[in-house]
């Protein structure tokens, strides 16, 4: 579906680093040296990229996740986090809404985040935020 | 390096089959759709760790599923006991925002150089690998926040295991030389780098990476248009990727099609207020710290690993094994690799495999031969050519970046 240059490619690399290698064992290469094989023809590549069809588990606040969070991301990001506060989870949401732009009023923030501690049952801790909520 | 075959261990990688989304149907469907709703789990060390090796996106084989949209794929930990450059089609794929071509025309696509310059082009493909030397870099390319499930306590992020990372052969131009025939006028302070990924939402900062000029005019900065010999999968960035050799993965722009220069600092969000790290050694901080000064995520650290060994692996008593895996030095070469057997009371180095580059994953292997039976913790060590060794102590940052702590493994003797 690509290209038609990857064996003579190949095999020109593989001599390159036999050669290669037996000059450099146990000393530091150079970062970079010439390219060997022949210029590529470029092909169009078209893939198909799998849809998830995970939703959120039932619950108060879930209807919320389903219509907010599922517009830029699949669910799993979110069902595979470690436990996390309700005031973390607000965190996380806000920069959804602040950062991110999720169109998602106020008012539901608290419900999402305590909806979101709450399908992590009985794991998720106590005390003050260590989180640094940065953007990425 | 010859390479010993897989040690007999008892792995604590544990296989299932899930039925996903066919519990209970499986007398009513038969065999065929049993199978077709049936997925093997792998349980990453850390808790809620268990996750599907999935195996349909596109170009790509078995890979461990963080997140489907936008893809979040890990490299399962095994590929990187066959060799020092991870295949292809098992890299790990990492993108931050969901509109991303699923098709890309060679024919159309342009790459285009344009600000703080004296010429702006938009290059061809042919263009770019016709005009310019073409060169070829082995690079390790990881994640900023590869191993974040490991972070105690824990942090949100992608929660990887150690698979967010690959080595690749690049081939590739400089961006040094594609950035002199544009002409860099004088006061440039930045390089911006753009590729055709976009939020869904039109609000969403868009993913666009800087590197300063120096840095982006040293030479080492590539263009990559081939990995391991091949076009770049989709998913990995085809047509074009910038590779940053010693640098965080982060900036290395995938699908790269805009090249700004600029003679003011990048005010955009990612590079202001995303992957800042604490401005401390291994920017490790207490947990919960304040006020400490947060820079971008920058170079990379050293790290080793085991990869024909894991927890819980049985060894004979007074056998002679050979144990095996990988190191790179991070931002410069891997100067030794230091084992031990004993928790780190006594160390010793190791024997190194062909050095492929300075900024590549290197083999190394070591002859074990334990005399008591019982349990014994394996440590590996690397300490790369500026000296900085791998610490004896996890780091932690409240955003999961930059982990290094030495790696170890427990196994028992009978």
């Amino acid at each position: 579906m690509v290209l038609i240059w990857a064996l003579p490619t190949l095999f020109g690399i593989a001599l390159a680093t036999a050669l290669a290698w037996l000059g450099t064992s146990h000393s530091t290469a150079v970062a970079a040296r010439a390219a060997t094989g022949p210029v590529p023809r470029w092909a169009k590549v078209a893939v198909e990229l799998p849809t998830s069809g995970t939703s959120f588990p039932a619950g108060s606040g879930a209807e919320i996740a389903n219509a907010q969070c599922l517009i830029c991301h699949s669910a799993g990001m979110v069902l595979r986090q470690p436990p996390l506060t309700q005031d973390e989870w607000a965190g996380e949401i806000n920069k959804m809404r602040n950062s991110f732009g999720a169109p998602m009023p106020a008012d539901q923030v608290e419900v999402l985040a305590k909806y979101l501690r709450g399908i992590q049952g009985s794991q998720s801790p106590s005390g003050p935020s260590i989180l640094d909520a940065q953007g990425s | 390096m010859q390479r010993p075959r897989v040690l007999p261990s008892q792995p604590t990688r544990r296989r299932f089959l899930a039925h996903l989304g066919g519990i209970g149907l499986t007398g009513l469907l038969g065999a065929s759709a049993w199978e077709a709703t049936a997925a093997e789990l792998v349980e990453l060390p850390f808790a809620n760790g268990r996750r599907e090796l999935v195996t349909n996106f596109p170009q790509k084989g078995a890979v461990l599923l963080q997140r489907t949209r936008p893809p979040l794929l890990e490299t399962p930990f095994e590929v990187f006991d066959q060799g020092v450059f991870t295949p292809n089609d098992r890299f790990y794929v990492r993108w931050h925002l969901a509109s991303i071509p699923t098709a890309v025309d060679p024919s159309t696509f342009r790459l285009k150089i344009h600000g703080h310059v004296e010429r702006p082009m938009s290059l061809t493909l042919d263009d770019l690998v016709r005009e310019f030397r073409p060169l070829e870099i082995a690079a390790v390319n990881q994640c900023s926040g590869n191993s974040r499930g490991f972070f105690s306590p824990r942090v949100p992020g992608g929660q990887w295991a150690n698979g967010g990372m690959g080595n690749a052969r690049w081939t590739c131009v400089r961006l040094k030389d594609v950035l002199d025939r544009a002409g860099v006028k004088a006061g440039a302070l930045q390089v911006r780098f753009n590729g055709l990924d976009a939020g869904v939402m039109p609000q969403t900062p868009d993913f666009m990476k800087s590197l300063a000029i120096d840095h982006a005019r040293d030479g080492e900065v590539m263009i990559a248009y081939a990995m391991n010999g091949e076009p770049l999968p989709l998913l990995n960035g085809f047509p074009l990727r910038l590779v940053v050799p010693g640098w965080y993965a982060t900036y290395w722009v995938k699908m790269l099609d805009d090249i700004e220069v600029l003679d003011k600092p990048d005010d955009n969000f990612w590079t202001t207020k995303a992957y800042l790290i604490p401005d401390t050694p291994f920017a490790n901080v207490a947990p919960g710290q304040q006020g400490v000064k947060m820079v971008p995520i920058n170079r990379m650290v050293p790290r080793s690993f085991f990869t024909n060994i894991q927890n819980g692996a049985v060894l004979k008593v007074g056998q002679t094994t050979t144990v095996r895996g990988i190191a790179f030095g991070g931002d410069t070469g891997v100067a030794k690799v230091l084992f031990s057997a004993d928790s780190g009371g006594h160390w010793r180095e190791v024997r190194l495999g062909p050095d492929v580059g300075k900024y590549a994953f290197r083999q190394w292997e070591v002859s074990v031969r334990l005399s008591s039976p019982g349990p014994h913790n394996l440590m590996i060590k690397a300490v790369n050519t500026a000296g900085i060794a791998q610490p004896d102590h996890a780091n932690w940052n409240g955003a999961g970046f930059m982990r290094n702590v030495i790696e170890s493994v427990s196994v028992r003797t009978t």
